[in-house]
């Protein structure tokens, strides 16, 4: 159980230091000091540029890229793929907490969500009863959003279809 | 006309179906009924019905990989999933939020308000709000009932309207070929996916239930960006990646669809702390 939780403490970076993540800039965007569209610019990324993304806020990324670090619209930034060294780190630490908690056998190849898995599953009614057990009421969730911090009610249009 | 159109389609698949017609029988009154059945799929299925569908789904879901072992995650998840799923336009169904122990990358939504996301893409997630996108994307699903509307379409007359309406028409005396054909529609739906727009429709919404809801809308955008930066021949993202539109395209349509118009919701949290305590059981 503790190399479990050991795995998602490192998965979210509360422990030691997640990978960083690089991409590039999709089209000609300014970067501003801060996360607001009405913030001062402080340089421009021409389309294609790379950048390291540094966190996120708000619909805007902190970047750095060359000289140039401040905050550009996280829909002006697309990932680079492959960057998995974060997956494959997560991997085996969490298949170590798998053996190494319940000591119960690892069952690869017999059930899990892979295509040939799904098409041999059979439905497990008992374990969705369990599911019922883990259920929220609306109750439950209106103190949870109560709590800190507190998540309050928003009226939002839809997006129109583009 | 309208009244023979059914028939002649009933007609048709009966024809296609062959060995499976001898199979389950097929006299003319079966035939006149599975003409019926394909009429009565165009009508909506109650809510009752959909319930009992989206049970037999989620069965399917926990038969393949089974839930986490962590009472304290799988009530987390929940009190999100259920605060999101109020401000959907289906707040009072009979929502349940579960947390399967695969390191696979995914979530699934079935008829009727059951949600379960993999542990594999919990460990992937940075804060509460990409939880609570995430959730949402899978609400909007519910919402807008699009599994249980590819299951009617059925690609192929396995998933077909016939099964769905054959399935539910047999109360309390159910044949197990009626369930077996249904099952199989439902694999069919877990393995080929959506249609795309159902895809990125889901997107759209999710962004805004989350934002109702009071999270920074743009949890489901970092999660997506988390997902375009992994390595897409992973085995992990196999089957997210065969049923959904790649990550690139998926953002390139909110893009398009977001503009500055949430804005003013760029202040609301991302309770990243709580995210952290909650996956250690705090």
């Amino acid at each position: 159980m503790r190399a479990f939780l050991a795995a998602l403490v490192f998965a979210l970076g509360v422990g030691p230091a997640v990978a960083q993540e690089t991409g590039f800039a999709i089209r000609q965007t300014e970067v501003k000091k801060e996360p607001f569209s009405d913030a001062e610019t402080v340089g421009t990324l021409a389309e294609k540029s790379q950048v390291k993304v540094l966190g996120r806020q708000g619909g805007w990324a902190r970047i750095e890229s060359g000289l140039v670090a401040g905050w550009v619209r996280m829909l002006s930034i697309r990932m680079n793929s492959g960057q998995s060294s974060v997956v494959s780190g997560l991997k085996s630490l969490f298949s170590v907490a798998r053996t190494g908690s319940s000591g119960t056998t690892v069952t690869t190849g017999v059930r899990g969500l892979d295509k040939e898995q799904i098409q041999n599953a059979k439905p497990n009614p008992e374990e969705l009863k369990k599911l019922a057990g883990f259920a929220a009421s609306k109750g439950d969730a209106e103190q949870f959003a109560a709590g800190d911090p507190q998540l309050k009610n928003q009226k939002v249009d839809y997006l129109p279809q583009p | 006309m309208k009244r023979i159109l059914p028939l002649m389609i009933a007609l048709v698949l009966t024809a296609l179906s062959g060995s499976a017609s001898a199979q389950f029988n097929l006299n003319l009154n079966r035939m006149l009924d599975t003409g019926k059945n394909i009429l009565d799929a165009t009508k909506d299925v109650n809510e009752k019905q959909e319930a009992e569908i989206g049970r037999e789904y989620a069965a399917l879901l926990v038969g393949a990989a089974p839930l986490l072992a962590n009472a304290d995650v799988q009530r987390y998840v929940n009190r999100v999933g259920r605060w999101v799923s109020l401000h959907s336009e289906r707040p009072d169904l009979n929502w349940q939020f579960g947390v399967l122990d695969s390191d696979n990358i995914n979530a699934f939504a079935t008829p009727g308000g059951y949600v379960l996301i993999t542990k594999g893409l919990l460990a992937r997630l940075k804060n509460e709000a990409e939880l609570g996108g995430v959730l949402a994307h899978e609400t909007a699903h519910v919402v807008r009932k699009h599994h249980l509307n590819a299951m009617k379409k059925g690609k192929g007359i396995e998933a077909g309207a016939n099964v769905v309406s054959m399935y539910l028409e047999q109360q309390g005396q159910r044949s197990a070929a009626a369930k077996e054909k249904l099952v199989g529609g439902m694999k069919e739906i877990m393995l080929r996916g959506l249609d795309k727009d159902d895809e990125f429709e889901a997107d759209r919404m999710g962004v805004v239930i989350a934002a109702r809801a009071g999270y920074d809308p743009f949890g489901l955008v970092s999660v997506l960006q988390m997902l375009q930066s992994l390595n897409p021949k992973d085995s992990e993202l196999a089957l997210m990646f065969a049923t959904h539109p790649d990550p690139g395209s998926r953002l390139d349509a909110l893009d398009r669809a977001v503009g500055s118009r949430l804005d003013r919701l760029a202040s609301q949290p991302q309770a990243a702390e709580r995210y952290a305590r909650s996956m250690q059981g705090k």
